[in-house]
């Protein structure tokens, strides 16, 4: 919950509108469905165990939101990233979670990146390619 | 007809061409190796010589075993399949040797190295069949019982892999979920620290508050560094240095200042990582802050070397000059980090600014 808050304070710092939070794989997918949020933050492990993978599957698949994982397992993602975007591994900074959030935000209302993906995010192979990213220049190591 | 003495009569035409002045013939009654002479003239092919070895390796007397074929030392646990190369080799006229388990005429058993071979006459018809036995049940034994071990053993090194690999399963899933827990509290103190720094209207507190966030900070930082990589034991330094640098020039946004990197790959060990990290932490953060006060732009110079034994890093800004630098804490943190690490750290004047060397021992004796 603490960060959660933290995060909606970085939300809007950068000009974006936080919308609501949600503890759990049910309610996430709830306000997901009310919402539309054009970016859903979700963590891998909620509070009903690690349900994040299928928030973020049910996200692009039924609401068609996109979704963006913040979690400190970034090895444990599937290969295709669940249908996300991305990835910001815990534990980030302030920094590192604006710069994404600017970045993404770009990405998403021009359909294209503004440059090679910041420190700290990491981009699904499909929307790197959506984005017209080369793939060596969308992975950041 | 009467096996017996039909057989009885053949080993007496047998013993006739081989009178008892006869060598071979001694030797052959005499010799300790069991040895049987068959007559493949008659029907069934029935032993018609015997030798006493024979006699004592089997048990039977010698009226008992003439006139009959030696398949009577066979039994219910003989290996079918070497009596079938036996019958095969002898309806071929051919040689063998073949390995069989045999009963005595008590019903007890011994392996009977047994080789068979044709005797033929001068026009090439086979008349008799020489056969001898040798009692290699010592042989057998030592063979079952090495057999015996060996499975044995590799059934305790199948249990002890097993038990092994699930170990280490074991081990990986518990270092995932103590990765996962350190990354998860870094977040969570850094979150605390950010929420406090917030709400705090004094600036001097918030100025100490956004400090400790940056230490913070930059130990997340080298956590979220170190389980990346492939090996957990090592700790990229110059891959570090651009993620931290990365990270304080874009909160501190100050567009005048240029950085430049010169960075070779070097890696410390895993424990070195985090004080290691503070200290640069600190030196990157008081060439920032102190070095550059508002309104003076200037340039700022990072670089790791590899020299004799030791790793150089540099931190040289050109901005107002070490005696203005005043952040104690950080210096002290600076001292004492370095001091742990067994590195030197110089400060020395660049004019202009401010030049940092720390020369951190490549192998450091702890």
């Amino acid at each position: 919950m603490l960060l959660a808050i933290e995060l909606e304070h970085l939300i809007q710092e950068v000009g974006c509108h936080p919308l609501g939070c949600a503890m759990s794989s049910g309610e996430a997918f709830a306000l997901a469905q009310q919402l539309h949020p054009d970016l859903a933050l979700v963590d891998v492990h909620l509070s009903d165990g690690p349900t994040g993978v299928d928030v973020a599957r049910k996200i692009s698949q039924d609401c068609g939101g996109v979704a963006l994982f913040m979690t400190a397992n970034v090895k444990r993602l599937p290969d295709d990233f669940a249908g996300a975007c991305g990835v910001i591994g815990k534990p980030y900074s302030e920094h590192g979670v604006k710069t994404a959030l600017v970045y993404l935000a770009h990405c998403l209302r021009e359909g294209h990146a503004p440059g090679p993906t910041p420190v700290g995010l990491t981009l699904a192979p499909a929307y790197a390619a959506l984005w017209g990213l080369d793939q060596t220049l969308g992975r950041t190591a | 007809m009467d096996d017996y003495s039909e057989s009885r009569r053949a080993g007496d035409r047998l013993a006739a061409g081989h009178g008892l002045d006869d060598p071979f013939a001694a030797a052959i009654r005499a010799t300790r190796m069991a040895t049987i002479v068959t007559d493949a003239a008659q029907a069934d092919n029935p032993i018609i010589f015997a030798n006493d070895a024979f006699l004592k390796l089997t048990g039977y007397e010698r009226d008992e075993v003439i006139g009959r074929n030696c398949r009577m030392l066979q039994g219910p646990d003989t290996d079918r399949q070497a009596v079938q190369a036996l019958s095969a080799a002898i309806a071929a006229g051919e040689d063998i040797n073949v390995e069989l388990l045999n009963y005595r005429k008590d019903g007890s058993t011994f392996w009977n190295a047994l080789h068979v071979s044709p005797v033929r006459n001068d026009g090439g018809e086979i008349v008799y069949f020489f056969g001898s036995q040798l009692d290699v049940t010592d042989k057998k034994t030592a063979e079952a019982k090495v057999r015996e071990h060996r499975d044995d053993l590799e059934q305790v090194i199948e249990a002890r892999t097993r038990e092994l690999t699930e170990a280490l399963e074991q081990k990986t899933a518990l270092l995932h979920e103590v990765d996962h827990r350190v990354k998860n509290n870094l977040q969570l103190i850094s979150s605390l620290l950010l929420l406090q720094t917030r709400r705090v209207p004094d600036p001097d507190l918030k100025s100490a508050l956004k400090s400790m966030l940056g230490r913070v900070n930059a130990i997340a930082t080298v956590h979220r560094r170190l389980f990346q990589s492939e090996d957990v034991e090592r700790f990229d330094v110059s891959a570090f240095i651009r993620d931290m640098v990365a990270d304080l020039m874009g909160s501190a946004g100050r567009d005048d200042i240029e950085m430049q990197l010169d960075l070779e790959r070097v890696d410390i060990p895993a424990a070195k990582a985090a004080p290691f990290a503070l200290v640069v932490n600190e030196l990157l953060t008081n060439a920032l802050k102190h070095g550059f006060p508002e309104g003076r732009g200037g340039r700022i110079f990072v670089g790791v070397s590899r020299l004799d034994g030791e790793f150089r890093i540099e931190i040289t800004d050109n901005g107002v000059g070490m005696d203005k630098q005043a952040n104690g804490f950080g210096l002290t943190i600076v001292q004492l980090l370095c001091q742990q690490l067994k590195a030197k750290c110089e400060t020395t004047d660049a004019e202009p600014g401010t030049r940092v060397v720390v020369l951190l021992p490549v192998n450091g004796a702890h």
